[in-house]
C-alpha cells in the first residue's frame, strides 16, 4: 500500500492549492449522460381510481452528466437526500433510471446489466447486506462463488483481503458479532473480491477509528494507482477526506449536479478570498492599527499573551500579504507566525446549497 | 454460456450458505426429524381404525398409512416447490441481503434455481424420512418403479415451482399478501388427495368443489406417484397425469419467468428491492 499524506485540515496550506488535477489515464471508464430518476408512486393508477391521496413522485436525479476516467478517484458530495445513493445504485444496476444512460467500460447499465455488475464493486453503508449468522469468511466465500471465483482462488483472494483490511482476527467471527467498523471493512472487502475495475465506495470510512480510516484512505489511493488502476466513485460526508483523495469532485444538490471540478478549482471559483492570520510581537495594537488600517479588508485585532493577533482578508493573487508583512516589519514588529485559511469544500457546498 | 458454466458453482454457493445457516440453529433439524416420526406414528394408529373398511373403488387407499405417507412426503416436496422461492426472496428482503446478491453478476434464472436449492435438498430428505419411517417401523410396502415416481415428483415440482416464481414476483412487488401461497398451501392439502381420495369430493361436495382439484398440479402429481408406488403401474398407465403436467409446465414456465423479470424491473424502477 502506498503511504498517504495526512488529511488536510480545514486550514489548508496555500501551497496545496496548486496541485494539478490527475484524471487517471484519460480513458473514460464510467460515463453518466443526462441521467434522471423519478421514483414513481407505487400503484398510483389504482390509488387514483380509488380516489386515495397519493404523494407526488420523488425526483431524485435531474439530468446528471459526468465522466470518470480510469484510475481517477472521483468524489460525490452533497447533503442527505441529494441523490448520491440513487446515483450509486443506478451505476450498480440496482435501480433503473427514468431517463439517460450509464455506461461502464462501454456497457449499458440497463441493457448489459450483468456485464456491468462484473465491472463494478459496491461498498455501501447498509449493514444488513450480510448474513449475520455466518462468519466473515463464510460470507465472503459465498459472495466469491457468486462472482465465479473457485475454491483455491477464492480462498487466496479472501485471505489477502483479510490481511489487507486488517480483518484477520474476525475471520471466524459471526458477522453479527463484529464491531461496526469491522462490518464496514468487510463490506469493502466484498466489493474488492472480484478485483473490479470500477469501485463505488459509499462512505467507506464511516464508523472507522482514525487510524483505520487513515489505512482505508491509503488503500483507496493504492487501488487507484495499482496496475491496472481502479476507477473509484467515492461518496463521503467527510469533506476533508474527499479533498485529500479525490482529483475531481461533483457537488450534487436536490438531484442536480451543481459543479464538477478539482477541489482546488471549486474552492477558487466559489471564492478566491482567504483569511490571513499574523502573530506579531514587539508591536502595540495602536501601532499595528496605524500602519494597517484602511488598507485591508475585514481587518481585526486580538491581544494574545505578549503578542498581537492580526487577521485580514485578501484575494489569492494580490500583494496584500507582502504589503502587510513589510509594514509590520517597518513598524518594528516581529512576525512569529503566518497562517492562511482558504475556503473549504464545506464552504463551497454551503454556497451551492444557499443558491438553491 | 459463461453464466451456464458458473451455474453449478453458484447453486453450490447457495446450498452451502443455507446449510450453514441451517446448522447454526442446531436444534432445528433434530426437532424436525422427531416431529416426522411423531406424525408417522400417529398416522399408523389412525390407520388401524380403517382396517377391513377400505372401499374397493379406492385402490390407492387399501393401505391408508401408505397413502398418507406418500401424500405427506410428496406434499412436503410440492409445498417446497411453490413456496421456497417466494420465502427465499422475502427472507433476503427482510435480511437486507437481496441487493448484495443482485449486485453480483448473476442472472435471474440462476437466483430462482439457486436460492431454493437447499430447500429442495431438505424437502428430499424429509420426504424420504416419511417413507423410510413407514417402511422401517410400520412395515409399509412400496411397489413399482421408484424412478418413474421420481420423474413424476420432479415434473410436478417444476410445475409448482412456476407457481412459486409467480408467488416470488408477488413478494417482490407487494411484499406481503401472496394469494398463490394461500391458494396452493391450503388448496393442495384439501383438494389434491393428500389425506383422502379426490373422488369423495365429487360425492360429498359436488362437482363445483371437485373441479378445484382438477386445476391443482399436485392432484396429478400425487395420483401419478401413487399409481406407480402403491399400485405398481407402468408408464403406459400413467400417461394422462403425465401429459397434463407437461402441458401445465409448458404454459406456466415462460409466463412465470416473464412475470418475475417484470417484477424485478418494477422493484428496480421503484427502488424497493430491499423494502419489506
Amino acid at each position: 500500500m502506498q503511504p498517504s499524506a495526512p488529511l488536510n485540515s480545514d486550514r489548508d496550506s496555500v501551497l496545496a492549492s496548486n496541485a494539478p488535477i490527475a484524471l487517471g489515464s484519460g480513458e473514460r471508464t464510467l460515463s453518466i449522460s443526462h441521467l434522471s430518476k423519478t421514483y414513481p408512486v407505487p400503484f398510483a393508477r389504482s390509488k387514483a381510481i380509488l380516489r386515495r391521496k397519493t404523494k407526488a413522485p420523488v425526483e431524485a436525479l435531474r439530468d446528471v452528466s459526468f465522466d470518470v476516467y480510469r484510475g481517477e478517484i472521483f468524489g460525490l458530495i452533497g447533503r442527505n437526500g441529494a441523490g448520491k445513493t440513487t446515483l450509486t445504485k443506478i451505476v450498480a444496476t440496482l435501480v433503473q433510471p427514468t431517463r439517460g444512460t450509464v455506461t461502464v467500460n462501454g456497457f449499458d447499465s440497463v441493457h448489459d446489466d450483468e456485464r456491468v455488475r462484473m465491472q463494478v464493486g459496491l461498498s455501501g453503508a447498509e449493514e444488513r447486506s450480510f448474513y449475520w449468522r455466518l462468519t466473515s469468511e463464510q460470507n465472503l466465500v459465498f459472495f466469491a462463488r457468486l462472482y465465479g471465483l473457485g475454491g483455491r482462488v477464492a480462498k487466496q483472494r479472501i485471505a489477502a483481503l483479510f490481511t489487507q483490511l486488517e480483518l484477520e482476527e474476525v475471520v471466524r467471527k459471526r458477522f453479527g458479532e463484529l464491531s461496526t467498523g469491522n462490518k464496514q471493512r468487510l463490506a469493502v472487502a466484498r466489493a474488492l473480491l472480484p478485483n473490479p475495475p470500477v469501485l463505488l465506495l459509499d462512505e467507506p470510512t464511516r464508523s472507522l477509528d482514525p487510524l483505520a480510516a487513515l489505512r482505508m484512505r491509503e488503500l483507496i489511493k493504492a487501488l487507484a494507482q495499482q496496475d491496472p488502476p481502479a476507477t473509484i466513485l467515492f461518496t463521503s460526508h467527510n469533506l476533508a477526506e474527499v479533498e485529500t483523495l479525490c482529483s475531481r469532485v461533483a457537488i450534487i444538490s436536490a438531484g442536480e449536479i451543481r459543479a464538477v471540478d478539482s477541489p482546488t478549482t471549486l474552492r477558487s471559483i466559489n471564492s478566491d478570498a482567504e483569511v490571513i492570520r499574523l502573530t506579531v510581537s514587539g508591536l502595540l495594537r495602536e501601532q499595528a492599527e496605524a500602519v494597517l488600517n484602511s488598507q485591508f479588508e475585514h481587518l481585526q485585532f486580538a491581544h494574545g499573551e505578549q503578542v498581537e493577533l492580526i487577521s485580514f482578508t485578501r484575494r489569492s493573487a494580490d500583494d496584500r500579504l507582502d504589503e502587510a508583512l513589510r509594514k509590520v516589519h517597518q513598524a518594528g514588529g516581529t512576525i512569529l507566525n503566518v497562517e492562511s485559511e482558504r475556503p473549504t469544500l464545506l464552504d463551497v457546498l454551503e454556497s451551492y446549497e444557499a443558491q438553491k | 454460456m459463461h453464466s451456464l458454466k458458473l451455474l453449478p458453482r453458484r447453486i453450490y454457493a447457495f446450498v452451502v450458505r443455507d446449510f450453514r445457516l441451517f446448522v447454526s440453529y442446531r436444534m432445528l433439524f433434530f426437532i424436525r426429524v422427531v416431529s416426522i416420526l411423531g406424525v408417522v406414528t400417529t398416522l399408523f394408529f389412525i390407520s388401524k381404525i380403517f382396517v377391513g373398511f377400505t372401499d374397493a373403488r379406492f385402490s390407492q387407499w387399501r393401505d391408508p398409512l401408505a397413502a398418507w405417507l406418500t401424500g405427506l412426503a410428496v406434499l412436503n416436496y410440492f409445498m417446497t416447490g411453490f413456496s421456497s422461492l417466494a420465502s427465499a426472496i422475502r427472507q433476503e428482503q427482510v435480511q437486507g441481503t437481496l441487493e448484495s446478491v443482485l449486485l453480483t453478476p448473476i442472472n435471474l434464472p440462476t437466483i430462482i434455481v439457486a436460492s431454493s436449492a437447499w430447500d429442495f435438498v431438505q424437502a428430499t430428505l424429509f420426504a424420504f424420512l416419511y417413507l423410510f419411517f413407514g417402511w422401517f417401523f410400520f412395515n409399509v410396502h412400496y411397489a413399482g418403479s421408484f424412478l418413474l415416481a421420481l420423474v413424476f415428483l420432479i415434473l410436478t415440482t417444476l410445475v409448482l415451482a412456476c407457481l412459486g416464481i409467480l408467488s416470488a414476483s408477488f413478494a417482490m412487488v407487494f411484499k406481503r399478501g401472496d394469494p398463490f401461497g394461500v391458494f396452493l398451501g391450503t388448496g393442495s392439502a384439501l383438494f389434491s388427495g393428500v389425506f383422502f381420495p379426490t373422488q369423495l369430493l365429487t360425492e360429498y361436495a359436488g362437482s363445483g368443489l371437485s373441479s378445484v382439484s382438477k386445476v391443482l398440479p399436485a392432484t396429478y402429481g400425487l395420483d401419478g406417484i401413487r399409481r406407480v408406488l402403491l399400485e405398481g403401474r407402468g408408464f403406459a398407465e400413467v400417461t394422462e397425469p403425465f401429459v397434463t403436467l407437461l402441458i401445465m409446465l409448458g404454459l406456466l414456465l415462460p409466463f412465470s419467468l416473464w412475470v418475475f423479470s417484470r417484477a424485478v424491473r418494477r422493484a428496480k424502477r421503484e427502488g424497493s428491492l430491499i423494502q419489506y
